[in-house]
């Protein structure tokens, strides 16, 4: 040691209740963010909503034996795009019907069931793109088996269009609060800036270069804004997990909590934290410059 | 033939065969038998005329018989082949009512299923229509709408093939029935027509068999008479012939006995020999004398008749007893006299009993006056006739002189 006083955390030193209220803000809203980043990142934006939502029928002919078409459900499920496949022979594609069409089940007592089974298919999230539809299309009218495919053609680029779409304004938003993170910070490092102006001058007047401090200052924001974003994205995470465990219909539309374990998560995690940290050392440069350049 | 004329014919007969065969008499007068014979030769050739015109006659029946009977075989013919034709027909139009009775059932039941089915699938579009109308499942999974809806589709369609099926079905069954109808009315018509043929060959059959029954009476009548005349002539003939050998004998006895005239008296005489006999005469049977002794003039034909004994009337079955004590010289059958019994009496006398029923003694067997030696046939009237006559040297006497008999 020199002797002389570190630049480390000065404004943790210089400045430590307010600094401790913008902790606690940051770490909160980073737990928003961070539960909205991992959904957005399991979720694909609406897009797992879309393919749970969106699948592709097989009608089979009638004459089709149940064990062939089991036999054809299972092909159909090694396609890569496709997420599942699911054979329903014409008893329950009946009993379906029936459901949708209550009214009807008087009417056909001595007709009996015209219709046949079908193979219901479901795509991957990441694949419900219309040449990943098209391709399992195809593949399917290629089966003799299969009278007819039905995968909502007409609609479906509307539907994909939608799909984008409502992920871009999900992203958007989050992006937009991840923006706003930004400009509070700046102006908490300015005000917190100009609240030490005096000691950040008096250091001066000790031959402390005004650089020298910036940076440091910076460097703590960012090591700060690292280890915030990534201990509230873990506890926005911790909260998902809980809430997908504890309402599953929230797998429809976010999917599994299995996936938060994934290393592309944790990744994706690394990343915002990095991201955050940017944006902290960012802020706080550009509010000591603020708070330099006078009042604005 | 009247029943008069064979009752003279029969007189004749048995008065020229008993002169003939049995007795030869001495000759009345010579001339009147020459004249007798030109009328029984007259009437000869008279028969003899319409016995050919009777052939004739017969052999046209017959011709006639054969045509009818042929017509009548092929109308016979016709008739079975028309009652068998009837009578498929009759199978027919049976066969094509029960199909027809099948069919109206097969189609008013299709015609139900098809009112059912039709109100099923309307019932359908209606449901079909308000789950497009509301959005009928679950409207967060759009793919299982559009499978739902082409469900619906597929539904409709099955229905709707239902009632197309069903409604074909009904068509053909409708046109089959048509066609039944058609065909039963056609075969009722064909029946109506052939019926009526059949009902035609009928009466013609009948007419027919009336017309071969008048044609085989008359052929029967015509054989009949035929063989009556044809018996006639030849007894006729056969007469015609001995009369003609007797006149020729008198003439030759005549010439002969020229010379002396005892055969003269003899007539006179026979009753009295009669009367001789042992014994006495008595009559053979209690009954009326309906033919005389001698020359008869018959007004209804306007011939005259000589007959050589008398006929009794009696009832039917009556015996006939011996008028006196003799021996059975003769019994059996005399054309024209029936069976005929003679008992000889000695001295040249003899008792000739005709138109017996039966015989009750034998020839060669002596008989007492009274003894019965036959009977008289029954007849529905309840009479019959006795012919008696009584012969003495060969000479027939008037019976009544010698035997009390009932005038």
């Amino acid at each position: 040691m020199s002797g002389q006083p570190s630049l480390w955390w000065i404004d943790w030193r210089l400045s430590r209740p307010p600094l401790v209220r913008e902790t606690i803000g940051r770490f909160l809203f980073f737990c928003l963010l961070g539960f909205a980043l991992l959904s957005l990142l399991l979720s694909g934006g609406v897009r797992r909503f879309l393919s749970d939502r969106y699948t592709i029928t097989a009608v089979l002919r009638a004459e089709v034996p149940s064990a062939e078409a089991e036999g054809l459900a299972r092909k159909v499920a090694a396609l890569p795009p496709v997420r599942s496949a699911a054979y329903r022979d014409p008893e329950a594609a009946w009993k379906e019907f029936l459901r949708a069409y209550p009214g009807l089940d008087p009417l056909r007592g001595a007709g009996g069931n015209p219709l046949p089974g079908y193979i219901e298919l479901r795509i991957r999230p990441d694949r419900l793109t219309g040449a990943d539809v098209d391709l399992v299309v195809s593949a399917l009218r290629s089966v003799p088996h299969v009278e007819q495919v039905l995968a909502g053609e007409e609609g479906l680029p509307r539907l994909l269009r939608a799909g984008r779409l409502a992920s871009w304004v999900c992203w958007g938003i989050f992006g937009a609060f991840f923006a706003g993170f930004f400009l509070v910070g700046r102006l908490q490092e300015r005000a917190r800036a100009v609240a030490l102006a005096g000691d950040f001058a008096f250091l001066a007047e000790r031959g402390v270069p005004a650089g020298r401090l910036a940076f440091l200052r910076a460097a703590a924001a960012a090591v700060s804004g690292f280890l915030l974003a990534a201990a509230g994205t873990a506890a926005g995470g911790g909260a998902l997990f809980l809430s997908l465990r504890k309402f599953p219909f929230l797998e429809g539309v976010i999917g599994s909590p299995s996936d938060l374990l994934l290393p592309r998560t944790a990744a994706a995690v690394a990343l915002f934290s990095c991201g955050a940290a940017l944006l902290s050392a960012a802020a706080s440069l550009l509010g000591w410059r603020a708070a330099r350049s006078g009042p604005e | 033939m009247t029943r008069g004329t064979r009752r003279i014919l029969s007189a004749l007969l048995a008065a020229v065969v008993s002169l003939g065969i049995l007795f030869p008499t001495a000759a009345p007068a010579a001339r009147d038998v020459a004249g007798e014979l030109r009328k029984e030769r007259g009437r000869l050739l008279e028969m003899k005329e319409r016995e050919e015109k009777t052939a004739l006659e017969l052999t046209e029946a017959l011709r006639k018989e054969k045509l009818s009977k042929g017509r009548v075989g092929e109308l016979q013919a016709r008739l079975k082949r028309q009652r068998s034709l009837l009578s498929r027909i009759d199978r027919k139009v049976s066969v094509l009512n029960e199909r027809l009775e099948r069919a109206e059932k097969a189609v008013r039941e299709l015609e139900a299923a098809h009112g059912q089915a039709r109100t099923d699938l309307q019932r359908a579009e209606v449901v079909a229509f308000a789950g497009q109308r509301t959005g009928a499942g679950d409207p967060w999974y759009p793919s299982a709408r559009e499978r739902e809806r082409h469900f619906m589709r597929l539904y409709l369609a099955a229905d709707a093939e239902g009632v197309a099926r069903i409604t074909r079905a009904r068509e053909r069954k409708a046109e089959e029935l048509s066609g039944l109808e058609r065909q039963v009315a056609v075969t009722e018509r064909k029946r109506t027509r052939e019926k009526k043929v059949g009902d035609t060959l009928l009466s013609r059959q009948e007419e027919e068999r009336r017309r071969l029954a008048d044609i085989e009476r008359e052929k029967k009548r015509k054989e009949k008479e035929l063989k009556s005349l044809r018996a006639k002539i030849a007894r006729m003939e056969s007469v015609v012939s001995r009369v003609e050998r007797q006149v020729k004998e008198r003439e030759r006895r005549a010439r002969k006995g020229a010379a002396g005239g005892s055969a003269a008296r003899e007539p006179a005489e026979a009753p009295r020999r009669f009367a001789s006999l042992s014994g006495g005469l008595s009559a053979p049977l209690t009954g009326k004398i309906v033919t005389r002794f001698g020359r008869q003039h018959d007004t209804t034909f306007d011939v005259t008749i000589e007959n050589r004994g008398v006929e009794i009337e009696a009832p039917s079955g009556a015996s006939v007893k011996s008028v006196g004590q003799g021996e059975v010289a003769f019994a059996g059958a005399v054309s024209g006299f029936g069976n005929v019994l003679i008992v000889q009496h000695g001295g040249g006398l003899f008792s000739v009993y005709g138109r017996l029923e039966t015989f009750l003694v034998k020839q060669g067997e002596a008989v007492k006056k009274g003894t019965v030696v036959g009977s008289l046939p029954g007849s529905p009237s309840g009479k019959s006739v006795l012919y008696l006559e009584l012969r003495a040297g060969g000479t027939a006497i008037d019976p009544t002189s010698a035997i009390p008999l009932d005038r």
